[in-house]
């Protein structure tokens, strides 16, 4: 997809292409990013009582890391400076394609916490009403589209880093 | 290279980072709104009950009290369905449940939790029901080795007594677990706290008033360590509550509202259980399951579903209502009414009995300023929590608890918060910290279950027999102790007596005597 032209870094996405993906990387960069700097601002955040009360198949799975200290704090580092840093690559467009993988990665675990399934009582007090779907596959699906269309080599700093790579090949 | 690299950045430079004012406004922005996003993210629910500390969650386990030298050797007077749940809750189980409980070789989750309960360090010595087949089963679970602190050596069978008189003589047995029908409930534990037996007691704790007062009586004068089996009374839920309403967070209380509801064969004790259609007069002690009841005929019918039946049973408020009054007496403190209104009406289940199907009472407490309520159909399903209302903010109370600020609250003025969402919430299956608003968890609605203690969830029932038999051996004291199983067994017969007279029913609490119209 990456083409060096005299000089320019050419692409087969047209102008509104570029936007709309661009577009879609920053809103989820965006999002990851805040969700992750609040944790990292809250006094004593935790996961605990997240992990503690899954459900679904891989509950069991959940409930014991929230109940291991070492591993809690492990987990709870993991996610807060997880979340930041995806976000903030996937906002600025920086190693946005291992970023992707992570933030899938973040999201299936998320899902499988509280998957949304009829009869699991987690629709009780959802703001809506979920069967399979929610919104963290529907983040999961749009981070995927993100990895097999990327943008980020165009409109972020990977731009510079794939010329940077792409030039150096070509010297060679 | 560097000619290539300098003509990139002068030609693509801009869109490179075409995102980066973004993230400039987000950093901008973002300094001025985190704190607001972190404060509605995490409330912390002392600073919005204006309370400095919650201890009741700090709660922490007795440790096992057993050990060589103080072996409790106890006696289950009644091995129907309860006493069954109460052998398992004390380490004892049927072969059958083993069985059942493995699958593809493997225990259960269920079971492994079961082997893994605390043992008690007691002996199941002795089995006395009326009906022989239920005795000879308890025999069985007696020889099951497969239990918590089991595989010692070959466990002994327990003895079957015909009669608890007989049990309660024996100086084999130093307890006795009494789960027979509610008529017979305060002669035997009477017998027994005379005989020196220290008792465990399945609720409602009497059939009458006058039984309430004789067994209490002597209960205290023999000092034997009693427990009624209200199970709930381990329920952290009731605890917090408590804590919350002694710290002011409710306000004034001027109104409890109480509830149950059934809609079932099963639960209007219509029942037919497994042996049931095995019993006959040859098996079944008839002259000794009627004890002080009117004599009549042998009848399966009164005998397998003796709770419908006044003569025997003490009805859906002794069965039901006395568990929701135990939970807010637990909160409040209510006591004995001094006013009880009730009226009730038989319309559905008319050939079983005379138990009403629907029943409402008002019960008045003018020196409390405040009515409990209890309204009861065996015709409807529908959940609905205890509801304490306060002057600052109400509260539904069950296994979980959820705190709503009144609409007029003084306290909670400053509190932004919609009345229909909870301000506070606790449920029973995490820590107290977890309380959040309940948009975030789904709901656990009450009943009777494990509680959260010590960062475990543990089964009520066997905190409930734990804690009867730490006093035994001197450690702590029951809960659901003498005087509070004598106000839940005044409380809800003189809902019976206002039902039964059709009159408004008045207790002198002086003279202990009910005053009727």
């Amino acid at each position: 997809m990456i083409e060096i032209k005299k000089n320019r870094i050419e692409n087969n996405y047209s102008n509104w292409q570029i936007f709309g993906l661009t577009f879609l990387r920053v809103l989820i960069g965006w999002h990851f990013l805040y969700e992750g700097l609040i944790k990292v601002f809250t006094p004593n955040w935790t996961a605990e009582f997240y992990l503690a009360g899954a459900i679904g198949p891989l509950a069991p799975l959940f409930r014991s890391l929230s109940r291991s200290e070492s591993l809690l704090a492990f987990v709870d580092t993991l996610n807060m400076w997880g979340l930041v840093v995806i976000g903030l690559g996937l906002f600025i467009g920086l190693f946005s394609k291992p970023l992707k993988i992570a933030g899938i990665i973040l999201l299936l675990l998320y899902y499988f916490a509280y998957p949304p399934l009829v009869g699991a009582g987690i629709n009780t007090h959802a703001e809506g009403s979920y069967w399979i779907v929610n919104k963290n596959l529907i983040e999961i699906a749009s981070l995927c589209v993100l990895f097999l269309f990327p943008s980020s080599h165009i409109s972020g700093i990977d731009r510079f880093l794939s010329y940077k790579k792409s030039v150096l090949s070509s010297s060679r | 290279m560097k000619k290539h690299g300098a003509s990139i950045f002068r030609r693509d430079f801009i869109k490179g980072l075409a995102a980066v004012p973004l993230l400039g406004y987000f950093a901008f922005e973002f300094k001025n709104n985190i704190p607001k996003g972190i404060e509605e993210k995490s409330k912390d629910y002392k600073q919005i009950l204006k309370i400095r500390q919650l201890e009741a969650p700090g709660a922490k386990l007795q440790r096992p009290t057993g050990n060589s030298g103080n072996r409790l050797r106890f006696g289950l007077v009644g091995h129907g369905w309860r006493g069954e749940q109460l052998l398992h809750s004390l380490g004892y189980t049927h072969p059958e449940e083993v069985e059942k409980q493995t699958v593809n070789g493997k225990y259960t989750k269920r079971f492994q939790e079961f082997l893994e309960q605390e043992d008690l360090n007691v002996e199941f010595a002795g089995v006395c029901d009326t009906f022989d087949l239920h005795a000879k089963r308890g025999v069985e679970i007696s020889l099951n080795d497969i239990r918590p602190g089991g595989g010692k050596g070959k466990p002994k069978p327990a003895k079957i007594y015909t009669t608890y008189r007989e049990m309660i003589e024996s100086n084999e047995i130093d307890a006795i677990v009494i789960s027979t029908p509610d008529h017979t409930h305060a002669q035997i534990a009477i017998d027994a706290a005379k005989a020196g037996k220290h008792v465990y007691l399945e609720k409602p704790m009497t059939h009458t008033i006058e039984e309430a007062v004789e067994l209490r009586n002597t209960i205290k004068s023999t000092g034997v360590i009693f427990q009624l089996g209200h199970e709930n009374r381990q329920q952290m839920s009731f605890k917090i509550a408590r804590e919350l309403y002694q710290k002011g967070v409710l306000g004034d209380v001027s109104m409890v509202q109480t509830y149950t509801n059934r809609n079932s064969l099963n639960g209007a004790w219509i029942r037919q259980r497994r042996f049931d259609a095995l019993g006959n007069e040859s098996n079944i002690n008839w002259k000794e399951f009627l004890g002080n009841a009117p004599w009549c005929e042998f009848d399966p019918k009164r005998y397998f579903n003796w709770q419908r039946y006044s003569d025997y049973g003490t009805s859906v408020t002794g069965n039901d209502f006395s568990h929701k009054y135990d939970g807010v007496n637990q909160v409040l403190d209510l006591g004995i009414p001094e006013m009880v209104v009730a009226m009730g009406g038989q319309y559905y289940y008319k050939n079983h009995g005379d138990m009403p199907d629907v029943i409402n009472a008002i019960f008045s407490y003018p020196q409390r300023g405040l009515t409990m309520t209890y309204d009861g159909t065996l015709k409807s399903g529908i959940y609905r929590q205890s509801h304490i209302l306060g002057s600052e903010a109400s509260m539904d109370v069950d296994r979980a608890i959820m705190l709503y600020k009144d609409g007029y609250s003084e306290r909670y003025k400053d509190i932004e918060s919609d009345s229909a969402d909870p301000m506070y919430y606790y449920e029973p299956n995490a820590d107290v910290d977890a309380v959040s608003t309940a948009t975030s968890k789904a709901y656990i609605k009450g009943g009777y279950g494990p509680t959260f203690i010590d960062g475990k969830v543990i089964d009520a029932t066997f905190l409930h027999l734990k804690e009867w038999i730490d006093a035994i051996r001197g450690q702590g004291e029951t809960s659901c102790n003498i005087d509070v199983g004598f106000e839940e067994a005044v409380t809800f017969n003189l809902a019976n007596l206002a039902i039964k007279h059709n009159k408004v029913v008045r207790w002198d609490a002086e003279r202990e005597k009910v005053i009727i119209g």
